[in-house]
């Protein structure tokens, strides 16, 4: 899913380039063209065939939800204004949340270039962190913080922090000395070294760890969600899901999907402007491989 | 005596290292190594793999603190302080998010110059070197041989008066190469720089230099200098290389660094 993504953007990102436009315009286009005459062939024969297994009474509608069901459920619920106010819920949870992790954990990834003995120091609690599932940590989050949207903010940043943190940190370590060294040997000071080559060269590794960050984002509110919760995509799956609703289930799910999906296209945005150097190096590659 | 010593731009006064390490001890790279580098004076250091060439240019541009002896740039002590010499690697390291021109302009930029200045210079040198149309590009576009000059300018538009050269053109195809060689020579010359080169390639250090030094395998120190003298005589590299001396030199050299592999095996 991740990598279609990225293809499609290439596709724009060629259309706009002008000067090789001719040559490889064409071939792209029909291989994007026949992705998603593909994808949609697919979806289609799911549907109906779950659709006419339903109305055959081949499966239990009551156990499985059907689509004309899910549908019902949807214009239901959006009509009423509830999804609405279910999607914002988790959505700006997840934004904020992981926005305000990933941010500061990158921030401060990258700052621990400047002290490898503090980052030595912290190291244990770093990794013992990493290691707990950040789920286990929503009842004390909810105790403190109270069922509100905040604590599902507090829930994925804490979710993402230590993942961009680690990442940035490992980017930063892993900046190649040859470089480091050509800096000092133009008189470079610390705080010029980290500046022009410790944090762009990190930008792949922080790019990678937003990525990840936006599956732990989602799982962190929507866990939070079903702790504790009043509204909310997490809150409306479990109620629904005690009620065995499926269709309802499956609004859920589906609308959750589709937010990973939106995110995943913010980050490669964010990718093709920071690392549009490294674009320009891939961009013929990927042309002749089409 | 006194008048020898104002015109070695670079003094390297028996200098020791050792480099720290944990399970066997300290390990010697250098063992008490003098060597004095004259004003305009094109000089190469060969030597046997690990003899400590590279040691020896990171010592001597300040990157690395000897553990015994001194280095003097222009009759000072160089401790703990960069940026006196113009130092080129082995591979290019242009910063590969960066244009061509800014990574032209990396070290201006680090020594503050205003932005303005540095398009400005960066461009006048590209121009100089027919690199302008490739002044927006990034280096993941250019061939080796144009990397490795736009690292060349990188260097020289900091205007340093001594340049190291570490084996600059190791990684280059034979015949761009010799066009490298020719053009780098040319250009130092032509602005009076001195230089220092690094090279595993006898032929690249007799044709170029003024002088050639080669070392002993490690712990390295001076065993042999050569006064060669070729390039200038010819003011051309590839000259140098048809000079009927050049072949005597080559065996002799040869001859030195001959034995100690011989020894090593």
């Amino acid at each position: 899913m991740d990598h279609s993504s990225g293809e499609a953007l290439h596709v724009g990102l060629e259309t706009a380039a002008p000067t090789v436009k001719k040559r490889t315009f064409a071939p792209r286009v029909t291989l994007a063209v026949q992705t998603y005459a593909w994808r949609l062939v697919i979806a289609l024969a799911i549907l109906t065939s779950w659709e006419t297994a339903v109305r055959l009474k081949w499966v239990n509608s009551f156990l499985l939800g059907s689509p004309s069901g899910i549908w019902e459920a949807f214009l239901r619920m959006l009509l009423s204004g509830q999804l609405l106010n279910d999607i914002g819920a988790t959505l700006t949870a997840t934004l904020v949340g992981f926005a305000a992790g990933s941010l500061l954990g990158s921030l401060l990834g990258l700052g621990l270039w400047y002290s490898p003995l503090l980052a030595r120091v912290i190291d244990p609690l770093v990794i013992a962190l990493n290691g707990v599932p950040k789920i286990a940590l929503a009842p004390m989050i909810i105790i403190w913080f109270g069922s509100g949207m905040f604590s599902k903010m507090a829930l994925a940043s804490i979710a993402t922090f230590v993942v961009a943190l680690l990442s940035a940190y490992q980017g930063a370590t892993q900046v190649d000395r040859s470089l480091v060294n050509l800096m000092r040997s133009f008189g470079a000071k610390k705080y010029q070294v980290f500046w022009k080559v410790v944090v762009p060269s990190s930008i792949p590794w922080v790019i990678s760890a937003f990525r990840l960050n936006i599956g732990f984002a989602l799982v962190a509110v929507v866990g939070g969600e079903f702790i504790s919760s009043d509204r909310g995509l997490g809150h409306m799956i479990f109620v629904a899901g005690n009620l065995f609703n499926l269709n309802t289930v499956w609004v859920g799910v589906i609308l959750l999907m589709i937010a990973a999906m939106l995110l995943y296209t913010v980050v490669g945005y964010l990718e093709s402007k920071l690392l549009s150097w490294s674009k320009s190096d891939a961009g013929p590659r990927t042309s002749v491989g089409a | 005596m006194n008048q020898n010593a104002i015109r070695d731009v670079v003094e390297v006064r028996n200098v020791s290292h050792f480099f720290d390490n944990p399970e066997s001890g300290s390990i010697p790279v250098l063992s008490k190594l003098s060597l004095r580098i004259r004003q305009q004076e094109f000089v190469s250091i060969v030597g046997p793999s690990g003899a400590g060439k590279s040691t020896l240019f990171n010592i001597i541009s300040g990157l690395l603190t000897p553990s015994e002896g001194s280095v003097l740039v222009h009759g000072q002590d160089i401790r703990q302080s960069t940026g006196h010499v113009g130092y080129m690697m082995q591979k290019d390291l242009l910063f590969p998010w960066r244009t061509v021109i800014e990574n032209v302009g990396l070290g201006l930029e680090i020594k503050g110059a205003a932005k303005s200045k540095r398009k400005e210079l960066g461009r006048d040198y590209l121009r100089r070197y027919g690199l302008e149309s490739f002044a927006d590009a990034y280096p993941s576009t250019l061939s080796g041989g144009m990397r490795q000059r736009v690292a060349f300018i990188r260097t020289l538009v900091t205007n340093p008066d001594i340049i190291l050269l570490d084996e600059p053109f190791s990684a280059l195809d034979y015949q761009t190469r010799l066009v490298l060689e020719e053009e780098i020579l040319s250009v130092l010359r032509e602005q009076g720089k001195t230089v220092v080169l690094v090279t595993h390639d006898i032929g690249e250090a007799i044709a170029m230099s003024d002088r050639v030094v080669v070392m002993s395998k490690r712990p390295g120190t001076v065993k042999q200098i050569y006064d060669v003298g070729l390039a200038a005589l010819h003011g051309s590299a590839l000259r140098a290389r048809a000079d009927h001396r050049y072949n005597d030199f080559f065996e002799a050299i040869w001859k030195d660094l001959d034995i100690q592999i011989g020894r090593e095996a």
